[in-house]
């Protein structure tokens, strides 16, 4: 099997591609890919020139942390989560974040996330509920900021005014957990959501941890929380 | 102003900021990564206190009587006592600060029952309890970064501690993105840095914990404490990269060990031993049980309808699904133990200092509750309530002078660059992954003297050869400086393991297996130059 792996050296240099070969088990995941290739003395790519490890983060393996996002065969996903067992074809191609600075080869900087969060003082700060829907709570608290959602939005480019759906479910959750912040968390979500999402809907099919978008938009536009 | 520079922004991290904050002094908090990528958001079960709603007979003694028994009696009572008695407060506030606790009939958090408890004490948030801690948290240290009194510092990784006679005036982190060293000034410095994962290669944690900046800081002069110490759960399964978790949820609804004997017949090894209730033993007994075999080990709930097994233990059914193709509804699934928990790490004192003045530690880096073995429920308390305490500790110090440490920082930096002025492709990796393999293989759930002596020959060899290495520049120079500072820690954990010549807690030796009166007390471990000191804290110097 051929891994393509679009490389960078560092913030701002021109990005190239590189071909490895992969004969691992099929029943490994992206991430064990990467450290399959990473994990030698020399690294050579297919046609045998020496090159260097392929820069990557990750942290828990299993889906709940969202360190691995990136794009694998055109697909924003978390590398721990997609397995070569699922690949259609005989090549696999993976690409940093297109949205977020490039820091070396598949590690992005996502700090705009929470910068965008901190900007518009998205917090709970005191709990005092309205009468909502505690499992979309739950889900919307589960977020990974890891960046697919934002990734897969074509109304996302560079998160200076348009923040897309992390930045949605995070003013869900502050409004349902403390009523009295609702009207003014309305506000900062009209202003940097409501008002520009032509709602594909394609961050809900992305999403690591199924937060439903689209429940949230609803319940925001209608800005009922009392 | 007070400046309080806290490294680690998983739960213990974030809590610490956001009590220092509170009490309106600045803080830094530095980490590698946002705090959604901490290990603290894979804690799942839950976190243990006795409030109002527990059971009738639930008390807060109850609770501290547990946590000393899970201890096998090492923790200090004074410290104990304040946990648990601070847990209901904690409970209220991580409810207040919009916390997504699953609920009861009532509408209140719920509880539910855990390992090794005599009563229901451990409140929970589904199967997410650390993730939703985490997001509440991250959402009350954004309150205070709006308002000013917490600066996030992104990209920066733990470099060494600032100490000069026994005073810590600060830290030097590396930027990941500048690759430089930075001199970073503060009254106090908090270590939130977690456990020593990486010691041990696949265990069930973050590949982000590797114990540098407790070995660093060993080598700098701090004590460390019960380093021998380490919770192993019994039921992981082997993925190619990481050893999963499976929950003990699935001998709650009565799952089955077994292992096959030669004729291919089913060997119920812990009914066979234990009785019909046999499967439910406490984590450390399963572990040396299964261990104890010597052979494959698997975990059956198969026999249960697919219905109740998709309606209990869903994310049990998917993990084995994603990672192994393993249905556990048609098959069993194959366990063996692996190490989850560091009760061990930098001691400290009861108001969470060190043994180094103004440098404080606190979660999973520090070793002060848990004793010899850990209590389900009480690692996102300690986190939490740890936190708090250090502080209050802090706010109570007077300010101290200040020093500046430029010249270590010029000579740092410069070892830095010269180390990275290489084409060596040597890699790094090549030596964690010998040292884990050293570890699992000389310090085991069954210790023995040869074994532990082997391994600590092995890593004394890597010690040695550790700082004529050059570095590998196509990974980041943190991989590459940190090695010294883990291999230290290994040697040191292997040491307290073989000083310690009884079986007690999570800590078995072959040749002495039983607990013995003369170590009733807790391992201390010095560093001097290449000498490692071990005694017992017989004055309880760190339980004060």
């Amino acid at each position: 099997m051929k891994v393509k792996v679009l490389r960078q050296l560092y913030p701002g240099s021109e990005p190239y591609w590189e071909e490895f070969d992969y004969d691992g088990p099929s029943e490994n995941s992206i991430a064990g890919v990467i450290d399959y290739i990473n994990f030698r003395d020399d690294i050579v790519t297919s046609d045998g020139k020496k090159t260097t490890r392929i820069g990557w983060e990750c942290a828990c393996l299993q889906g709940m942390c969202g360190a691995c996002a990136m794009v694998i065969n055109g697909i924003p996903s978390l590398a721990c989560e997609t397995f070569v067992r699922d690949i259609e074809g005989d090549e696999i191609e993976i690409r940093p974040l297109r949205k977020f600075p490039v820091v070396h080869d598949l590690l992005t900087d996502r700090t705009c996330i929470q910068e965008s969060l901190k900007k518009a003082s998205i917090y709970i700060e005191k709990y005092d509920p309205a009468s909502e829907d505690h499992e979309h709570q739950y889900l919307a608290a589960k977020c990974l900021k890891c960046g697919l959602c934002l990734e897969v939005c074509p109304n996302y480019s560079t998160g200076r005014k348009f923040y897309g759906a992390a930045f949605a479910n995070d003013c869900y959750l502050v409004s349902s957990r403390n009523k009295d912040k609702s009207k003014e968390i309305q506000k900062e979500y009209g202003k940097h959501f409501g008002n520009a999402c032509s709602k594909s809907m394609s961050c809900m099919d992305v999403c690591p941890v199924g937060i439903p978008t689209l429940a949230t938009i609803g319940k925001l536009n209608r800005g009922k929380f009392k | 102003m007070k400046n309080v520079l806290i490294i680690g922004s998983g739960i213990s991290g974030m809590s610490c900021a956001v009590n220092c904050a509170e009490k309106g002094m600045h803080v830094i908090l530095a980490s590698p990564f946002p705090s959604e990528r901490a290990q603290s958001v894979m804690a799942a079960g839950g976190i243990n206190a006795v409030l109002e709603d527990n059971e009738e007979d639930d008390t807060v003694e109850s609770h501290i009587k547990d946590t000393l028994k899970g201890g096998a009696y090492l923790a200090g009572e004074e410290s104990v006592r304040g946990l648990c008695e601070g847990a209901g407060k904690i409970i209220k506030y991580l409810e207040d600060i919009g916390t997504v606790f699953s609920l009861d009939d009532k509408g209140r958090p719920a509880h539910r029952a855990f390992g090794g408890q005599s009563h229901k004490r451990t409140y929970y948030c589904g199967a997410s309890t650390g993730k939703q801690i985490v997001t509440a948290l991250n959402m009350e240290v954004r309150r205070f970064e709006t308002a000013g009194l917490i600066e996030r510092r992104l990209g920066m990784c733990f470099h060494s501690g600032l100490i000069k006679d026994g005073i810590c005036y600060g830290a030097i982190l590396y930027g990941e993105s500048t690759n430089k060293l930075e001199a970073v000034y503060a009254d106090a410095v908090v270590m939130a840095t977690g456990g020593q994962n990486v010691l041990f290669g696949k265990t069930t944690g973050s590949t982000q914990c590797d114990g540098y900046a407790a070995g660093k800081l060993f080598e700098q002069g701090a004590v460390l404490k019960n380093l021998e110490f380490i919770q192993y759960h019994p039921t992981t399964m082997e993925t190619a990269q990481k050893r999963m978790l499976i929950s003990e949820a699935v001998r709650g609804e009565g799952g089955r060990l077994f292992y096959l004997d030669e004729n291919n017949e089913r060997v119920y090894f812990m009914e066979n031993k234990y009785g019909p209730e046999g499967n439910l033993q406490t984590r450390d007994v399963v572990s040396r049980e299964i261990y104890e075999t010597g052979k494959d080990v698997y975990l059956d709930i198969s026999f249960l309808d697919r219905k109740t097994i998709f309606a209990r233990l869903p994310e049990v059914y998917e993990l084995c699904l994603k990672y192994r193709n393993i249905d556990i509804t048609r098959e069993p699934i194959p366990v063996a133990p692996s190490v989850h928990f560091f009760m061990g790490g930098l001691a400290v004192k009861n108001d969470h200092e060190t043994s180094i003045r103004n440098l404080y530690a606190v979660g999973e880096c520090a070793s002060i509750y848990h004793g010899a073995n850990r209590l389900g429920g009480n690692s996102l308390l300690a986190a939490v309530y740890g936190g708090g305490v250090a502080a209050d500790a802090i706010t109570r110090r007077e300010d101290g002078e200040k020093i500046l440490f430029e010249d270590v920082l010029k000579k740092e930096q410069e070892k830095l660059t010269q180390a990275a002025d290489t084409e060596s492709t040597f890699a790094y990796a090549h030596i964690r992954d010998d040292v884990a393999k050293i570890m699992q293989e000389n310090l085991g759930i069954v210790r023995d003297e040869k074994s532990l002596i082997d391994g600590m020959e092995q890593i004394d060899f890597y010690i040695k050869s550790a700082g004529q290495i050059k570095y590998d520049n196509s990974v980041l120079q943190y991989f590459n400086y940190s090695l010294p500072g883990i291999l230290i820690l290994a040697r040191a954990v292997l040491t307290c393991a073989r000083f310690r010549k009884e079986s007690r807690g999570s800590h078995n030796r072959k040749e002495f297996t039983e607990i013995e009166a003369g170590f009733s007390y807790p391992t201390l471990i010095s560093y001097d130059n290449g000498n490692y000191s071990v005694r017992l804290d017989k004055e309880g110097e760190y339980e004060s």
